[in-house]
């Protein structure tokens, strides 16, 4: 096994000489395995919901975050504590490589919690709320919550951090790309309405 | 046996080891500076760490996110890398301080001012952050208002690199540094320990501590190498050595000779002093624990004498564990730590040839929105006597008649953190035993409890 050093994120930006394509996507490899990894887990799968799950993301989607983190569209208090200096001086080429391992990681097992509220939870998923005339989160995200290109992977996501990103959409924190439609749909969620899906989604 | 003391009071404080050492400080915005990064990533409030601080500490303060110095070689390794901007930063303390009853004056005929401002108590500099591929550094000079003088404080240079294979890591890594146990990431050793890490430098403190509790901090520099396995399994080694250059004049048998003063205990560092450190972490939720145990041999020249045998030996183990809860608006910790010193003295003239010292501290914090908070901790120091080094018959710093090390006291705190990197705290220590007795301690009518002091400190580091 080849030893390298912890490579900081600055280098990636101004190394000179073109790299091969293999040797690029070691170098974010590397990345993801020595900083990212600190609080996404390794392979992607963190312990605290306080830092999402990675592993299995949609690439299109990671890579619209991770340029909003670095152009600071994204704006949420997370993000500026973390993610605004992690990705400041990450070029596209990094960024696109780091998507790529990502989506291409084995994703999180689900976690199983209160069937109830899991039960609400799929009700919510699959039929959406017409009453609070709240679309049916499976339109976008998918039949198994498994996402697509700009609209994320949601199955096996800790719950606490679904629920507070539409928390965050409900209250505009966060705007970012499509943080228009998430914003419309939260509006006419409950908190308890967003627990029992987040729920349901970490379970998948 | 612990007195229950009422633990309403506005704030409590705790001083608890000797002075000698400039106090720590550990926020550092130069990190800031350096990877753009917020202080909540690496700390719950400054100065303690959260697991990505921990991280980001044991892989040598690498993470950049600043433009770059290079010097590359044919083969692509960087033998420069040097960030644009130095992460440099500053700290600044202002405190008041007030003792229940007021201190003798120097005449000893009438009492000082009760109630002292110190501006500063403590302004530092620091540069902290990479200085080379893998290599980094935390450098602290400060001036310290109790003593009057500039010098270099905690200090480390450290090397680190890790090495990833599948879910498996490891990170391995040397430091420098001039204070066992300012290399540790863990808030429950001496010199970051949380939340007793405040204290003000104008009232009494006991005087007894063990040596790996404060004691060398400024006077020794040692090499350690440290593993660190999965971010879970921790086990580090090194040795410790008279710096060349020590705190105070010189005396004794030639130039490398240096003294902290005539205390039991001061003298120069003879030969080797061995430091261990092992420890244990896991996390889970938000949850970590870690339980752990460090330890040093110390073999001490005193003032006066020549370096090398006989020596006066402490051989220091301890334990220590921590727990925190970091949740979004909650975040809770809890800190403990035992040191158990055996001594034997053989160039010293004391009472007895072997006594021991054992200190015990547990503190525990809450903060709400990492705005406001509080702790609370009990500290103890409890060891055997000697007429030699714990003599009796001076005011205020002397030990009891019995010639006991005994103290003990509790510690609270209150905290408001109104910006991530400004703190200021209202912290009341209360002593049940000072330096051997509840009262009249000092043979100068001085009880325990006349030294219970009321803190506020203003914190500022940018």
């Amino acid at each position: 096994m080849k030893f390298r050093s912890m490579i900081p994120l600055t280098m990636i930006t101004i190394s000179c000489a073109a790299p091969s394509l293999q040797a690029q996507e070691n170098q974010a490899q590397r990345t993801a395995n020595q900083v990212c990894a600190s609080c996404h887990g390794p392979g992607g799968v963190s312990i605290s919901p306080a830092f999402p799950n990675l592993a299995g993301q949609q690439k299109t989607y990671l890579e619209g975050q991770l340029k909003a983190f670095r152009d600071r569209t994204r704006a949420d208090p997370m993000a500026q504590a973390y993610m605004w200096g992690m990705t400041s001086q990450l070029s596209d080429q990094i960024l696109g490589d780091l998507a790529g391992y990502y989506s291409a990681q084995p994703p999180a097992r689900g976690k199983l919690g209160d069937p109830k509220l899991i039960q609400t939870g799929r009700t919510i998923y699959e039929q959406g709320i017409p009453a609070a005339k709240v679309q049916a989160c499976v339109t976008c995200h998918g039949k198994d919550a498994e996402g697509n290109a700009t609209f994320p992977r949601l199955a096996g996501q800790h719950s606490e951090y679904l629920v507070k990103q539409l928390v965050l959409f409900k209250s505009e924190l966060r705007a970012d790309v499509n943080a228009a439609i998430m914003h419309n749909i939260s509006g006419g969620m409950s908190f308890d309405q967003m627990e029992a899906v987040a729920a349901y989604l970490m379970s998948r | 046996m612990v007195t229950q003391k009422k633990l309403f009071a506005a704030a409590i404080t705790t001083i608890l080891f000797l002075i000698g050492f400039a106090q720590n400080a550990l926020a550092v915005p130069s990190f800031a500076r350096q990877t753009g990064l917020a202080c909540q990533a690496c700390h719950t409030v400054f100065p303690e760490l959260t697991p990505f601080g921990r991280s980001f500490k044991l892989n040598a303060y690498t993470i950049d996110n600043l433009p770059q110095v290079q010097g590359m070689t044919p083969s692509k390794d960087m033998e420069l890398l040097l960030n644009q901007v130095p992460p440099l930063s500053f700290m600044f303390q202002t405190s008041y301080t007030q003792t229940k009853t007021a201190l003798p004056d120097p005449s000893g005929t009438s009492n000082a001012q009760n109630g002292q401002v110190l501006f500063p108590q403590q302004a530092s500099l620091f540069y902290a952050g990479r200085i080379g591929q893998s290599l980094g550094s935390f450098v602290q000079l400060t001036y310290a208002s109790d003593s009057g003088t500039i010098g270099l404080d905690n200090t480390e240079f450290r090397y680190a690199k890790q090495v990833t294979g599948g879910n498996d890591r490891l990170t391995y890594g040397f430091t420098l540094n001039n204070n066992p146990t300012v290399q540790d990431v863990w808030n429950s050793t001496p010199a970051w320990q949380t939340p007793f890490d405040q204290r003000t430098s104008a009232a009494p403190t006991p005087g007894a501590a063990a040596q790996i509790d404060g004691g060398l901090g400024g006077t020794v520099a040692g090499l350690t190498g440290y593993v660190w396995w999965m971010n879970s399994v921790y086990a580090e080694y090194g040795l410790y050595r008279a710096a060349p250059q020590g705190v105070g004049g010189q005396v004794g048998a030639g130039p490398l000779d240096s003294n902290t003063g005539t205390a039991i205990g001061a003298g120069v560092l003879s030969g080797w002093a061995p430091y261990w450190r092992l420890a244990y972490e896991r996390q889970w939720d938000t949850n970590s624990l870690s339980v752990g145990a460090y330890g040093m041999t110390v073999k001490i020249s005193p003032e006066g004498q020549p370096i090398g045998p006989p020596v006066d030996k402490y051989d220091d183990t301890a334990l220590d564990a921590q727990y925190q809860l970091i949740g979004d608006e909650n975040i809770f910790s809890l800190q403990t730590t035992y040191i158990k010193e055996k001594r034997s003295f053989g160039a010293t003239a004391t009472e007895n040839s072997s006594g021991d010292l054992k200190t015990f501290r547990l503190g525990g914090s809450y903060y709400y929105q990492r705005t406001y908070g509080g702790s609370l901790g009990y500290f103890s120091t409890a060891g055997s006597s000697d007429a030699v080094v714990y003599p009796s018959g001076t005011a205020v710093t002397g030990f009891a008649a019995n010639n006991s090390p005994n103290s003990n006291g509790w510690v609270g705190e209150l905290d408001w953190i109104p910006y991530q990197n400004v703190k200021v705290l209202l912290q009341y220590v209360t002593y049940g035993k000072f330096n051997g007795a509840s009262s009249n301690y000092d043979g100068n009518g001085r009880n325990a409890s006349d030294n219970n002091t009321l803190y506020l400190l203003g914190w500022f580091a940018f």
